[in-house]
């Protein structure tokens, strides 16, 4: 599923980011890698929102959440 | 090697990087750009056992790559000769991120130190990192440090010291990576160094062009074809974080993940529906301090300026000082000055407010709470932290819009920006207000800044619209740790504007109130008593009829809204210039002025336009330079100007016009 349709609260795992490369980059660099964990700390209806990952909270373009796939904690 | 030893300090942005500088070199900074880029420079000394270190404070950059002016910048720095050893900040809250940089850092190869920053908070919240073992499996220095509380600050330095002793090492260790990509490393070293023998850490360039970065392979082009088959830089970057949480999950003792402060502070503060009122509260609060503490402790400095032109003047009579000469200095000169001065108070409060706002670390929430309505504007919310920098002063604002990686965004946050209502405005409101709206003053002040805003998000837009480019780029902002603003730091950037203040005080604003003076007294039959013969006046009733729409066609007004051009708050000292109050900003300098100016026909609908256009025209000529370098072109500065003339005069006309129907 994608994070932008990810629910309040949760953690999830990241399975893949496809996003235009300079954005992929600069996530990768920021440790939003495939694999790592990921919650959801709060978010618009349809909007930006907020993530935690690798313990440092970002906050994320909706753009940039469609393109963010995650899985459950327990499917990796 | 020099006398001095140039220290480096490196880091993400929120390590706390900029506090441990500060502990160390104080508030006696140098503060200049990088040559050719604008990114800012800073520069401070230090003496730790008898020798001198020069500290250079890096940009906050999550890496070390070439994609940004900070990264290009940092990088090309370090790998001068000139820097002799770099200490490298790391946040322990956010390790794992932090030593991203720390391991590229390490391939560069030159003398370093791990500064393990904040310490003390991990230590409260349960978190334990093995110091010695962390040092071990980075082969590096690694020092713990709480900057805030400024411990182990000699530490540090003594790392630095025996750091100083050693020579660049030839080649960085590699032991980052898997089998795979150690190996084409292994190989694309050798064949780097066939082709360039004299580069020294050939293995650093050979990954750079494994990962195909820009910079490395205009310098040194080498035929890759058949050995590279693919962009190796994403799995260069994964296996660095791969080998990062290998060593962290044998350096943190005890880890744990809890709900902790700054996610129940967010829980409210970035709300879904409560965050935009928490916002509008706290500026309201912010304007609110300023308004009135700041007002409260206005009044001493009033007494005192009253009490000190009184004393020039008399002491200056019973010597027999030219008449002239007198009516220049008290008229002028201490009426000009003197009327800035006495505004000091409210600005250092409204500075304090914006430090602790940034030190915080709310301004970054500030852009996530406004991205929706800035994405409807056209721009992320990342470009609102300026906006918000623009209540201070439009100069560090628009320089605050680098951060912004998409050009266009940064074009238009830089003319949006100078719209925002500046600290320099700030008396203008405070005079005019309180001299015509008595009860509702702070009303009528506060409205300038909604104002401020809404203008400002529509020429956003508008601008975006006839650009033809309203698409934008994604939001993407650290949300760090709130924490309690360090005492030092927010003295430091306070102190820092208040300097600008006086300095300007002292010296545009000290020649604008001569050259005032002497238009006012001047006339084509020289010396005059009669202002209406003055240079100035003849200046100001050539302007009349473009202004009389706007209820502005009085020539005095007019003429200290051009004096206004130098730096705003001439427009308060030009008004006791040329209505010959001497105390403008007392309550009885007010008095008189709403006085002088009634029997003119200047009444309240009239004030309420002169502030609108005061807040909207064109900004000091200090933004104006700093537009035209920032975008280093002249083309867009002079836009700047003609756009916000055309936008201030059209407010101040509808403004007075559908006023004047109700009113009139």
């Amino acid at each position: 599923m994608r994070l932008s349709g990810a629910k309040i609260g949760r953690k999830y795992i990241v399975t893949d980011v496809r996003l235009p490369e300079e954005l992929t980059r600069r996530l990768e660099v920021l440790g939003l890698t495939r694999g790592v964990g990921v919650s959801v700390m709060e978010m618009k209806k349809r909007g930006a929102m907020v993530i935690k990952f690798r313990n440092t909270r970002f906050a994320i373009g909706r753009q940039a959440a469609d393109g963010i796939f995650v899985g459950g904690q327990n499917e990796r | 090697m020099s006398d001095n030893i140039n220290v480096a300090f490196i880091g993400n942005p929120n390590c706390g990087k900029t506090t441990l500088f500060n502990a160390y070199t104080g508030a006696k900074l140098k503060v200049a750009n990088w040559p050719g880029v604008t990114v800012e420079k800073k520069e401070g000394i230090s003496s730790f056992g008898g020798k001198q270190y020069k500290m250079v404070d890096l940009p906050g950059i999550y890496s070390l790559t070439s994609y940004t002016m900070e990264e290009k910048v940092s990088r090309e720095y370090i790998m001068s000769g000139e820097a002799d050893v770099v200490v490298d900040v790391g946040d322990v809250s956010a390790l794992e991120r932090n030593l991203y940089l720390t391991l590229q850092l390490i391939e560069l190869g030159k003398p370093m130190v791990l500064a393990l920053n904040m310490m003390d908070i991990a230590k409260e919240r349960g978190m334990r990192i093995n110091v010695k073992r962390l040092s071990e499996l980075l082969q590096i220095p690694v020092v713990p440090v709480s900057a805030r509380k400024r411990i182990g600050l000699k530490d540090v330095m003594e790392a630095v010291r025996c750091q100083t002793r050693k020579v660049q090492s030839v080649s960085a260790k590699n032991d980052f990576y898997s089998a795979d990509i150690s190996e084409k490393l292994e190989f694309m070293t050798a064949y780097f160094k066939q082709r360039y023998p004299e580069t020294k850490n050939p293995q650093w360039y050979a990954l750079k062009i494994m990962e195909n970065d820009e910079k490395v392979m205009n310098e040194y082009p080498i035929d890759t074809a058949g050995i590279l088959d693919v962009d190796y830089e994403k799995e260069i970057i994964r296996e660095k974080y791969d080998f990062i949480e290998h060593v962290v999950s044998q350096v943190t003792e005890k880890k744990q993940e809890r709900d902790d402060f700054t996610d129940r502070v967010d829980k409210v503060l970035t709300h879904r529906i409560f965050a935009i009122p928490i916002f509008l509260v706290i500026m309201a609060a912010v304007f609110f301090l300023t308004f009135t503490f700041g007002d409260f402790l206005k009044g001493g400095f009033e007494y005192a300026l009253d009490f000190f032109s009184g004393l020039a003047r008399t002491a200056m009579q019973s010597v027999g000082v030219n008449d002239v000469l007198i009516s220049l200095t008290v008229d002028g000169i201490i009426a000009g000055v003197g009327g800035i001065l006495t505004f000091l108070p409210n600005i250092i409060i409204l500075f304090f407010a914006l430090a602790i706002l940034e030190d915080s670390g709310y301004m970054s929430r500030a852009a996530y709470i406004m991205d929706d309505i800035m994405r409807k504007m056209g721009l992320s919310g990342r470009a609102f932290i300026p906006m918000i920098l623009g209540l201070g002063c439009s100069v560090p604002a628009i320089m605050a819009s680098r951060t912004l990686e998409n050009r266009r965004d940064r074009l238009r946050t830089i003319l949006i920006t100078p719209f925002m209502s500046c600290s320099a405005r700030l008396p203008i409101y405070i005079l005019f207000s309180s001299a015509f709206f008595g009860e509702y003053a702070m009303i009528a002040a506060y409205s300038m800044y909604l104002i401020s805003i809404a203008v400002a998000l529509l020429m956003a837009f508008l601008i975006g619209k006839a650009s033809g480019t309203n698409e934008n780029s994604t939001l993407l902002i650290e949300l760090p740790d709130y924490k309690q603003p360090n005492g030092r730091t927010v003295f430091i950037y306070v102190w820092d504007k208040v300097k600008d203040y006086l300095t300007r005080a002292g010296t545009i604003i000290f020649v604008a109130s001569i050259i005032m003076w002497f238009v006012m007294n001047f006339g084509m039959n020289g010396l005059t008593d009669n202002m209406s013969e003055s240079f100035g006046a003849m200046l100001g009733h050539v302007l009349v009829p473009i202004f009389a729409p706007a209820g502005l066609g009085y020539w005095q007004i007019i003429l200290a809204l051009i004096s206004g051009i130098a730096a705003k708050e001439v427009v308060v000292s030009s008004m006791s210039v040329l209505l010959g109050i001497s105390n403008v900003s007392s309550a009885a300098g007010m008095a008189d002025m709403s006085a002088v100016l009634g029997q003119m026909g200047f009444g309240t609908l009239n004030a309420y336009a002169f502030m609108v256009f005061c807040l909207l025209y064109v900004p000091c000529i200090a933004t104006v330079a700093t537009i035209g370098r920032e975008t280093r072109s002249f083309k867009w500065a002079a836009f700047s100007v003609v756009m916000q003339l055309a936008v201030a005069w059209i407010a101040a006309v509808l403004i007075f016009q559908i006023g004047s129907l109700f009113i009139g």
